[in-house]
């Protein structure tokens, strides 16, 4: 199947649009929300939620022994809730770290969540079938209604991000300074915190509890790398999020035995691993440049102090020397002498060199200009 | 009990042990969340090594699927050491990516390979007797036992020949360095036991379980005592414990004994984190109740020495200038009764001798900025505390 004929069947196929626009909504709400949760150092109170949502799904499922999508997310909501209020008292009110806080919850709700599936599944009642769905997500069993809430909810949060840029932002940053212009950062903080959680719930069915949390940083880990501004990064990480899910429903659709969940979390593993090594400004590759460069000019100016050095000695600083006395200096290489050159510090005449007026300038202020910049 | 049920309980408890043992240290070195990221990302390594083997209980498995595990832990610690992202974040990246590149394996080879998802994440405990081993034609036990038996044992020795070293360099990393016990070696042993001790488990209890198992004995020992030694023996004792009790739940709700273990440990953390003697939130909050109280006192003692004037120290004024409500200041009234520091003389409250000792000590340590001395303090004057 090639490409043009594919994007012909996303507009043409009931199921493999409502599939594309579900997965490109997810991936842009969680990649905002997921900004939050990243540059707060919550990044893995992600995984606990959507762990902890599990319980959730079964105890509403067992209530109302209905499998509509909608009643098993607000159970999942409810208790996705519990846990993260349970770990934020665990944090405040023992001794025990975020860490041990956040891996208890996780298994210990997981844990129960399997528990009430298993316990369902051996009731005598035809109607829980599926319920596992929520554990890997499945793409292939998105409705459009299910989209008209994804799309619903991403609606409500961008409005509320909008409305609360500025409270979000400030709290982020600086929660003290917050405080003392009176803003009420409890609230604030619940809020930022419903919805992230609200997030992750809407992504269950989708790609499952155990990949979900992947779809919440990934996006935004790579959306950070690209600039410092939150407004760019909250942008970027929505639509790093959206193309993830479009390509990896693609790549799963052209396949046969992909499910989507684990393919959209490797295609936003690979805008991660993008980002890491070819941003400009913080990416590996760039800052590897970088340093050899600095390394280079450290060279160039060695070698440039050191020539200074011999034609101070001389009356005329034009006065010609061999290139052999350079030789034993470290730092001296044929490709420095000839970048000297190009910059015009130095003139060659065949095995000769000599300080022009302008290199012996630029020498003699090397060091004091280097000084002035630590000042 | 059947012949069964004896093994399965056994399998469990020396699970619960295994696990236990390395936890407690993965909490104290605040590396919990390193545990969840290893159980799921040693996925990879189970599948391709199944690919190998062919066989789930095999050696070789167990040592490519560890490998997978320290693969992961270099892996985050990489990305840490490039400043791009927070550690949590590096986490949170590598252990889905790994995780993933293992389900889609699975997935695409799904013909060939008796292996599911499920059953890594669950595990089923209730088939790990009819595994059996067999040595010489002879029936020796299931083979879970083994495997675990020999990774415990194992864990045992290391734990009893480098207590001293793990002691050190968990609580303090500069000095083990100082007196020559490399902390990397160490970090690097823990972590090699955890994966080990993970992949060994996986199969008999599954991932999510052997996070809980790690993490929860632990973490509710934490919160009873403060010594190693008495954590490590609690955490034990708690491990073994919920896996008994949650063997015989599950048998009663007829439901997954992973799950039902799970279940236990979550009771017992809630009783123990709601209950326990200093630590649990109970007793926090009633600290915390009694310090503000006892606070409050204090305040309302300097104002009374502050103040020589009888109408500033009448009981109705009292009340509005501290700006109290009521029932505040009834309990802070009495309790300054009740210990002696103050008089009630035709509504005119004035300190008494005791009263005057005991605030102009805590004025001199408020001023020399030594208010923790306060605490001490109290010890010796009060009678009830607030």
């Amino acid at each position: 199947m090639d490409i043009t004929e594919y994007i012909k069947l996303v507009f043409t196929d009931y199921t493999l649009r409502t599939i594309t626009l579900g997965t490109a909504i997810l991936g842009a709400v969680t990649g905002m929300l997921g900004s939050f949760a990243v540059l707060r150092k919550q990044s893995l109170l992600g995984d606990a939620i959507s762990h902890a949502a599990l319980p959730g799904i079964a105890i509403s499922f067992l209530i109302t022994g209905a499998k509509d999508s909608n009643v098993l997310l607000l159970g999942a909501l409810v208790s996705g809730l519990i846990g993260t209020f349970w770990i934020r008292g665990i944090i405040k009110k023992t001794h025990l770290k975020s860490d041990t806080a956040l891996g208890l919850i996780l298994s210990l709700f997981f844990g129960f969540g399997m528990l009430l599936l298993t316990f369902i599944q051996k009731q005598p009642n035809a109607n829980q079938a599926g319920l596992d769905k929520y554990l890997f997500g499945q793409a292939a069993t998105l409705i459009e209604s299910d989209v008209w809430l994804m799309a619903i909810v991403t609606g409500a949060c961008l409005v509320v991000l909008l409305l609360f840029w500025k409270e979000f932002k400030i709290l982020l940053f600086d929660a003290d300074y917050t405080k003392t212009l009176g803003f009420n950062t409890k609230f604030i903080d619940i809020l930022i915190t419903t919805f992230i959680v609200l997030a992750i719930v809407l992504g269950l069915q989708t790609v499952g509890v155990v990949l979900m949390s992947a779809m919440l940083l990934a996006p935004a880990a790579a959306a950070r790398q690209w600039t410092n501004s939150l407004g760019i990064m909250v942008f970027l990480a929505a639509l790093f999020g959206a193309f993830s899910g479009v390509f990896g429903t693609a790549i799963s659709a052209s396949q046969n035995n992909l499910s989507t969940g684990p393919v959209i979390v490797i295609v936003a593993s690979v805008f991660v691993l993008i980002s890491f090594i070819f941003s400009p400004s913080r990416g590996l590759l760039f800052k590897q440049i970088r340093f050899i460069k600095n390394r280079r000019d450290l060279q160039l100016h060695k070698t440039l102090a050191f020539m200074h050095h011999i034609a101070k000695t001389h009356e005329n600083i034009s006065h010609p020397h061999t290139v052999k006395i350079l030789n034993n200096f470290q730092g001296y290489t044929r490709s420095t002498l000839q970048k000297l050159v190009h910059k015009n510090y130095v003139r060659l005449d065949g095995n000769m060199w000599s300080l022009t007026e302008e290199g012996f300038k630029t020498a003699s202020n090397l060091y004091n200009q280097q000084s002035d910049n630590n000042e | 009990m059947s012949n069964a049920q004896i093994e399965i309980q056994l399998i469990a408890s020396l699970v619960a042990i295994a696990c236990a043992i390395p936890g407690t240290f993965l909490v104290l070195r605040k590396m919990a969340m390193i545990s969840d990221a290893i159980s799921h990302s040693i996925l990879p390594g189970i599948v391709i090594g199944f690919f190998i083997t062919q066989d789930l209980n095999s050696p070789l498995l167990i040592l490519l699927a560890a490998l997978t595990g320290i693969i992961t832990v270099i892996l985050v610690e990489y990305i840490q050491k490039t400043g791009l992202v927070k550690e949590d974040t590096a986490i949170g990246l590598v252990f889905p990516a790994l995780f993933s590149i293992g389900v889609i394996l699975i997935a695409k080879n799904a013909n060939d390979v008796h292996l599911d998802v499920d059953a890594v994440l669950l595990g089923e405990l209730a088939f790990a007797p009819f595994d059996r081993l067999l040595i010489a034609g002879v029936d020796v036990g299931p083979k879970s036992l083994w495997i675990i038996g020999c990774i415990l044992l194992i864990t045992i020795g290391l734990l009893f020949a480098f207590f001293k070293e793990l002691k050190i360099s968990t609580f303090d990393v500069g000095l083990s360095a100082s007196l020559g016990f490399s902390p990397t070696i160490i970090h690097y042993g823990l972590m090699t036991v955890s994966s080990v001790t993970t992949v060994g488990a996986f199969d008999a209890v599954g991932a999510i379980l052997v996070v809980a198992l790690m993490i929860a004995p632990a973490a509710t020992a934490y919160l009873l005592t403060t010594n190693l030694k008495r954590m490590l023996v609690y955490a034990i004792c708690f491990g073994v414990f919920s896996a008994m009790s949650g063997y015989w739940l599950a048998h009663w709700l007829d439901a997954s004994i992973a799950g039902s273990i799970t279940t236990m440990l979550g009771l017992l953390f809630l009783v123990i984190y709601l209950f326990a003697p200093n630590k649990g939130v109970i007793a926090v909050l009633y600290r915390e109740k009694q310090q503000r109280t006892e606070v409050s006192l204090l305040t309302f003692l300097l104002h009374l020495r502050n103040h020589s004037e009888e109408e500033e120290r009448h009981v109705n004024h009292l009340n509005e200038h501290i700006n109290w409500q009521k029932v505040r200041s009834k309990t802070v009234l009495e309790l300054a009764l009740k210990n002696n520091m103050i008089v009630i003389d035709n509504d005119v409250v004035s300190l008494t001798e005791k009263g005057n000792d005991f605030t102009s000590q805590a004025i001199d340590y408020i001023i020399t900025n030594e208010d923790s001395k306060i605490e001490h303090m109290k010890d010796d004057f009060f009678l009830f505390r607030g």
